[in-house]
């Protein structure tokens, strides 16, 4: 997935991976990523958990306007079902810094 | 066509007992082009951008043609996932991960309803009408193919269609 990605920045558009599976994403390096500790095949989380779900989408939006050198890997504090998705906060809004 | 069904035994088990999945990570050596990590950054709000999804998670519209499972060294074709019908029509053709929690619910690899909300609520500016799926897992010949001809090809379509930020979920 990393390569893809890699590609799409490549070209001129922003990109913001999810990655399960931290040991790829460190040795192929795209421009940013959220990395969960999750089951494969369950990178937003489990279904019908729509606050899960959203969490991941809103952080992986948050590091991509908030990291600021290529290759950075955010992990995120989601424990899979040990985590409390309705505490969860969610970022105000998403606008590039400077 | 054993293989197969030995992959997705593999497959059911490593996401059951994800300790188990720690052989085939070290086993598997994803390639490193060398060349450093390109950067694109972000000008605009997330309300003004418009977001498209790329999936490695081998989900595809019932009627295209499944991705290709018997080579080793993987499929590095893509499908064009029209996000207006693909969640009430979409098939997964992936050996290599257990699939079963997707299929009860598309949003955990291709989260277009989760979009879509964000979307309707102004959080983003808009949602692309196409998205696109690869099976991942492309290994050997098939990176040169991935990298120097089917990534380009999905990278022309984003910019046809003016896309601002996307987001990629693997499987």
């Amino acid at each position: 997935m990393g390569l893809v990605q890699r590609e799409i920045e490549k070209a001129g558009i922003p990109t913001i991976g999810i990655s399960i599976v931290r040991e790829y994403t460190e040795k192929v390096q795209p421009p940013r990523t959220v990395y969960v500790k999750w089951p494969f095949g369950h990178p937003l989380g489990e279904p019908g958990n729509v606050k899960q779900q959203r969490a991941v989408i809103l952080e992986a939006f948050r590091v991509l306007y908030s990291v600021a050198a290529p290759g950075e890997i955010v992990d995120l504090p989601f424990r899979w079902r040990r985590y409390d998705y309705e505490s969860y906060e969610e970022p105000k809004e998403f606008v590039p810094n400077q | 066509m054993s293989s197969r069904i030995k992959n997705q035994l593999i497959a059911k088990v490593i996401t059951r007992f994800p300790r188990l999945a720690q052989r085939f990570i070290t086993a598997y050596e994803p390639w490193e082009s060398g060349e450093p990590t390109p950067w694109t950054a972000v000008t605009k709000p997330l309300s003004e951008c418009r977001v498209a999804l790329v999936t490695t998670s081998g989900v595809h519209h019932k009627d295209q043609l499944p991705f290709d499972m018997q080579d080793s060294e993987g499929d590095p074709s893509f499908r064009e996932i029209e996000g207006a019908t693909i969640s009430k029509d979409y098939l997964i053709t992936h050996d290599y991960y257990d699939h079963s929690d997707a299929e009860k619910d598309l949003n955990i690899i291709l989260p277009i309803d989760r979009l879509r909300e964000l979307q309707a609520a102004g959080t983003i500016g808009d949602l692309a009408a196409r998205h696109y799926s690869f099976m991942g897992h492309i290994d050997g010949h098939h990176i040169a193919t991935l990298i120097g001809k089917t990534a380009r090809q999905v990278v022309e379509k984003l910019l046809q269609d003016e896309v601002d930020v996307v987001l990629l979920t693997p499987a």
